[in-house]
């Protein structure tokens, strides 16, 4: 269980399942950075750890990719392994590794709110989350 | 399954959905497209995502959409939706995260033959001075209180640093500088994400482009915009980058509370909003007023380089190789407006994403010399086809707060896209044509390849039918730059 990219006539979509709240949070950034043309990932040189508040889990996944999203295009870096430490539905830990970007940094402008909803499934839970790129 | 059947046909090439197909909205929804347009608008969710914008608290008369429609996020992408004031609200999501996206227009009489041979250098010219793709990076490195000008002055402040003439601002829309911008509601992390970032291009759809006057339908209102037959023009498309993105971003998530402080119940959490004249509403409206700001002066300072390369490349070739500006057009954006509604002056916060001002003659926002005409619409087709220059007209002040399309429309997804067509098939097609394009991602420029979009001219041809823009002129491509 992980994530798959669906259609969507002008950005990217996916559907981001995950066992649990931190395990979708982790294959949300999961898809958000298989959105990045970097080439092959290199060894981590990386390490930054991190906070993330919301007023629910809808918006903590949002602040959460989009906070990646920010460390990402500020410090010319790119993370593609992502550790959640620690999370409730509203705030969470995570540890990101990556590596120097040497002046590529992500196209993605922003995850959006758009028909985010996250759902209880047989599995575990499942949300579709629209990028702006 | 909303289909055409929920459709009512008011007029040719108008259909409305009834306020009483869903409880929630409070007005018609409205399609401006021909009948193969709304089913392609059909394909996608963008009509229920148009239905959605019907809803907002305020909204006035119709939510519209025009024929480039397609499914965006929040707001359908070629959405137009006014809001009453006072109580009316403002939505971050209804401008989107790249703020003042928009195109301008410059124009030469230089012709195109003349400048074919040179054509390479200057596509190679151009491609290596405007910074352009992901993470690009800009010329200039903003101090804080460089970058306060910036948002506050837009090109007000290129102007003053020798980046523009005063005849480039008398040819952007708000005279390049948005009221209302207060600086000290745009966050550090907006500001980080755009300090370096003026003078670039991005990626995605954005685009500089060299093209040939191809077709004049109006003599005397392209001779009064400079535009004349054969002659090369310069099209710029990009928005307000990082800077941008962000301020949309902290709004669209201190708006997620607000809607529940307010009482506010929304069908998508993206098209939260607040009272326009309420705390949060003013501080969202400062903020993308500079964020606007700042794309009017990244348009203005890829202006800057684009002239230089020009004469980098032509002068002591060719003569009258000299760049003029045509006009600068927003088209995600929230404009405050008078529109006359029942025979009434109302006042109203017009939010246009993925749409463009067509104020009519006699308009005072416009530069004196352009008021007896009209407002100029700009309007980029996809990589390869044609695009077009409009005039606002009296009708569009009538039926779409003055607004018409804003291009041509995707119709098919970027990840289909990138399965169907290679780019650097693609490249040499276009290299085959004629039309150069220099490029920094094969996958970029696949996913906007022209079999993904509408066809601009049908898109057009209906706008300029229904009297909601007059067609002025057809630019063909010569060269194409991209990210």
């Amino acid at each position: 269980m992980s994530f798959e990219e669906i259609e969507h006539t002008a950005d990217r979509a996916f559907r981001v399942q995950g066992q649990n709240f931190a395990e979708l949070l982790k294959n949300a950034a999961r898809a958000m950075s298989s959105l990045d043309r970097l080439g092959p990932s290199g060894t981590p040189s990386v390490v930054r750890t991190i906070e993330v508040e919301g007023i629910d889990r809808e918006a903590l996944l949002v602040n959460w990719l989009n906070e990646i999203l920010y460390l990402e295009q500020t410090n010319g870096e790119v993370y593609d392994r992502f550790q959640i430490l620690e999370s409730s539905n509203r705030r969470l830990h995570a540890r990101l590794d990556g590596r120097e970007s040497e002046g590529w940094v992500t196209h993605i402008k922003a995850a959006t709110f758009h028909d985010l909803t996250i759902k209880q499934t047989p599995e575990g839970l499942e949300a579709t989350i629209v990028f702006d790129v | 399954m909303l289909g055409k059947h929920n459709f009512v046909r008011v007029a040719e090439n108008i259909w409305e959905i009834p306020p009483t197909f869903r409880d929630d909205m409070r007005v018609p929804a409205r399609v401006y497209a021909d009948e193969g347009l709304l089913d392609a608008a059909l394909g996608d969710n963008s009509v229920v995502q148009l239905v959605n914008t019907a809803t907002l608290p305020g909204v006035i008369r119709h939510a519209i959409a025009m024929p480039d429609i397609h499914q965006g996020y929040g707001f359908p992408i070629g959405g137009v939706v006014a809001t009453r004031l006072p109580e009316g609200v403002i939505s971050p999501g209804g401008v989107g995260y790249d703020i003042n996206c928009g195109v301008r227009l410059l124009v030469s009489l230089a012709t195109a033959e003349e400048i074919r041979p040179f054509l390479e250098d200057v596509a190679s010219s151009l491609y290596a001075n405007c910074p352009s793709g992901v993470g690009s990076r800009g010329h200039v490195r903003l101090t804080n209180t460089e970058l306060d000008r910036v948002l506050q002055e837009g090109s007000r402040w290129m102007l003053e640093k020798g980046y523009a003439s005063r005849g480039d601002l008398d040819r952007t829309e708000e005279f390049g500088r948005v009221p209302g911008a207060d600086a000290g509601f745009v966050s550090d992390r907006a500001r980080e994400r755009g300090r370096d970032q003026l003078g670039t291009l991005g990626a995605g759809n954005h685009f500089i482009e060299a093209d040939k006057v191809a077709e004049i339908y109006d003599e005397a209102i392209a001779a009064r915009l400079g535009i004349y037959s054969g002659n090369v023009a310069v099209q710029i498309h990009c928005g307000s980058r990082g800077l941008g993105h962000q301020v949309c971003q902290d709004y669209v998530s201190r708006f997620q509370k607000a809607v529940r402080d307010y009482g506010i119940t929304l069908p998508d959490r993206e098209l939260v909003c607040a009272p326009f004249d309420s705390e949060e509403g003013q501080e969202y409206f400062h903020a993308m007023a500079c964020a606007a700001n700042f794309a009017f002066a990244n348009r203005q300072l890829l202006t800057h380089v684009i002239r230089h390369s020009f004469e980098q490349v032509l002068a002591g070739k060719i003569k009258d190789f000299e760049l003029r500006q045509v006009y600068d057009i927003a088209h995600n954006m929230a404009k405050i407006e008078e529109h006359e509604i029942d025979g009434h002056r109302v006042r109203v916060c017009v939010h246009r994403k993925g749409a463009t001002r067509a104020f009519g003659p006699g308009s005072a926002m416009l530069p004196d010399d352009l008021r007896d005409i009209g407002h100029p619409v700009l309007i980029p087709g996809s990589m390869g086809t044609a695009s077009y220059v409009l005039i606002g007209t009296t009708e569009a002040m009538r039926q779409t707060f003055g607004s018409t399309c804003h291009g041509a429309g995707r119709v098919m997804s970027r990840a289909k896209a990138k399965k169907m067509v290679s780019g650097a098939e693609l490249r040499d097609q276009l290299r085959s044509r004629g039309i150069l394009i220099c490029a920094g991602s094969m996958d970029g420029l696949a996913e906007e390849a022209p079999v993904a979009y509408k066809d601009v001219s049908r898109v057009v041809e209906v706008v300029h039918r229904l009297g909601i823009g007059r067609k002025v002129a057809r630019l063909e491509p010569l060269a194409v730059i991209k990210g």
